[in-house]
């Protein structure tokens, strides 16, 4: 369990934005992190960073216990898949394969190959012909192949269809039950990925909001819905997130400590308990302004504002 | 250094676009004019020397550029450093200068042995590039590319740390300079005195010794522009 990045009040400010806003945390070795928010929540700053592709206003940066900028050693390990990766004219795909074989230490030829295969990627065709869908997957090759002990794959599925797309969870999941590594992935489609990620690092407007095991974020939130009265009885126990009313019967999202005790009481109340899913959460901790509040370690309810 | 060197071979992956567009646009340029002196078949008084030869030139000022817009961003994105990018890029383009500079001065010799191509033809043994000392000559041919791609480098950094502000600002400031310059010369009437430096510069230190002098000032300046720049 050692922590392979430690971030300590990270700042980024651009002329205008505060892109990053005092952002700490650390990410411990063989993991699956799920880096999620909103556009423009920081989420693709926060890892160029990281990767030292751009550079801090203030705060601290450790990667694998040094700081990455112009650090061979440190960036030898790292792989960042980026959405937005241009490749120069007059590559073709087996080009950027040779030249990713040459670059990472732990590149697998015959895994990258394979994982070409079944992306269907033409080995021949120039880069700058590629689809968005393929252009996509040749990240997603790269990525894998790379086996860097710590990846980034960034929005790494933009044009890529369903079938591909699960394609690459089952090939990630796969390839990192083989060989473990820390992956970091930032997504929107987050209902897609929360069967995958193992830890939960969320970004709105430049601050870190959750950063939490996957597991007991979900236990930590829950919809209820029944009765008015019962609901209102229910959510003192914890922090209400949102709230629909429908006639006389309320649906309500709570963060709070919830254990086995919270679904007798639930019953006793009359309603219906059943857990969120992380999309769920996600969009109603980035949406309610109690969120922001349970973030910075405040536990004081105010019902009022999400109504 | 290992990892430089690895830039080095990255920029090589696609070794046929690299050697085909210098190469293969100076042979177009070649034919072109063999079969035009050929087909004008003046008598042998006539020497028709040409500028084909910066074809070739100006084919790698492009690549050097393009090497900063689109090699680095991408060699930057496989996780390389900005020390190695700077240190395989300019190694790989130093040895495309030196071996395409060896190859210019063998055709330049084949060219005068063989009587201009059989029509008087001048195209690689340029007048103005011809010196006795084989060294000198070969650094002719060499130099050139250095300087050129070292202008290619910079502009280009230039525009990559602060986009296109930095170019207009760039433009606005060597325009501002070379033309107050011109004024003042003008003004305190120096242009003679400028024009006899020229003339008193020995042949090796126009040829050479300047463009390498100023090759290594932007070869320095490039990497320190290129240690903050973002892909």
């Amino acid at each position: 369990m050692s922590a392979v990045v430690t971030v300590t009040d990270l700042t980024k400010r651009y002329r205008t934005v505060t892109a990053l806003d005092r952002v700490s945390f650390s990410l411990t070795e063989n993991r699956i992190y799920g880096l999620l928010g909103r556009n423009g929540a920081g989420k693709t700053t926060l890892m160029q960073l990281l990767t030292a592709q751009n550079f801090a206003t203030s705060g601290e940066i450790s990667v694998f216990g040094q700081h990455p900028y112009e650090n061979e050693r440190v960036l030898s390990r790292i792989s960042f898949i980026k959405e937005s990766q241009t490749y120069p004219s007059g590559l073709r795909v087996m080009h950027v394969l040779r030249a990713a074989g040459l670059v990472y230490p732990g590149w697998d030829e015959e895994y990258a190959q394979r994982l070409a295969d079944v992306f269907q990627l033409p080995r021949e065709r120039h880069v700058t012909k590629l689809s968005r869908g393929m252009l996509s997957a040749l990240g997603i090759v790269v990525g894998l192949a790379s086996r860097a002990p710590l990846t980034f794959f960034d929005e790494p599925y933009l044009g890529l269809d369903a079938v591909s797309r699960q394609l690459f969870y089952d090939h990630l999941l796969a390839d990192y039950t083989e060989h473990p590594r820390t992956i970091v992935l930032s997504t929107h489609l987050i209902d897609e990925v929360s069967d995958l990620i193992e830890y939960v690092l969320l970004i709105d407007r430049g601050r870190l909001l959750l950063d939490v095991d996957a597991e007991a974020l979900r236990g930590q939130v829950v919809t209820v819905s029944g009765p008015v009265a019962g609901v209102d009885e229910f959510v003192r126990t914890g922090t209400e997130l949102h709230r629909v009313l429908l006639g006389g019967t309320a649906r309500a999202t709570v963060r709070g400590d919830f254990g086995a005790a919270a679904r007798d009481r639930a019953r006793s109340l009359g309603l219906d308990l059943e857990a969120s899913s992380l999309q769920d959460i996600v969009v109603r901790l980035t949406t309610s302004t109690n969120g922001h509040a349970a973030g910075a370690g405040s536990a004081t309810a105010n019902k009022e504002a999400t109504r | 250094m290992n990892r430089a060197l690895t830039v080095a071979r990255l920029q090589f992956v696609a070794w046929r676009v690299v050697l085909g567009w210098p190469w293969g646009i100076l042979a177009l340029s070649f034919l072109i004019n063999l079969a035009l002196f050929t087909a004008m078949g003046e008598n042998d008084d006539f020497e028709p020397t040409t500028g084909g030869l910066l074809s070739i030139y100006i084919v790698m000022f492009i690549a050097s550029i393009s090497a900063i817009t689109q090699d680095f961003p991408f060699a930057i994105g496989l996780g390389l450093s900005r020390r190695s990018f700077y240190l395989g890029n300019v190694l790989q383009f130093a040895a495309q200068a030196v071996v395409y500079a060896a190859v210019l001065y063998l055709l330049a010799i084949v060219e005068e042995a063989t009587d201009g191509w059989g029509v008087n033809l001048r195209f690689f043994g340029l007048p103005f590039l011809l010196v006795e000392n084989p060294v000198l000559r070969f650094l002719g041919f060499a130099i050139p590319f250095l300087l050129l791609g070292f202008i290619g480098i910079a502009i280009a950094l230039v525009f990559k740390r602060w986009r296109v502000n930095g170019l207009l600002t760039l433009g606005t400031v060597a325009l501002g300079g070379i033309g107050g310059l011109a004024v003042l010369a003008t003004w305190r009437g120096w242009w003679s005195a400028i024009g006899g430096w020229f003339v008193d510069q020995p042949n090796w230190a126009l040829l050479v010794g300047w463009p390498a002098l100023v090759t290594v000032v932007l070869a320095a300046v490039s990497y320190l522009v290129i240690r903050r720049a973002t892909p």
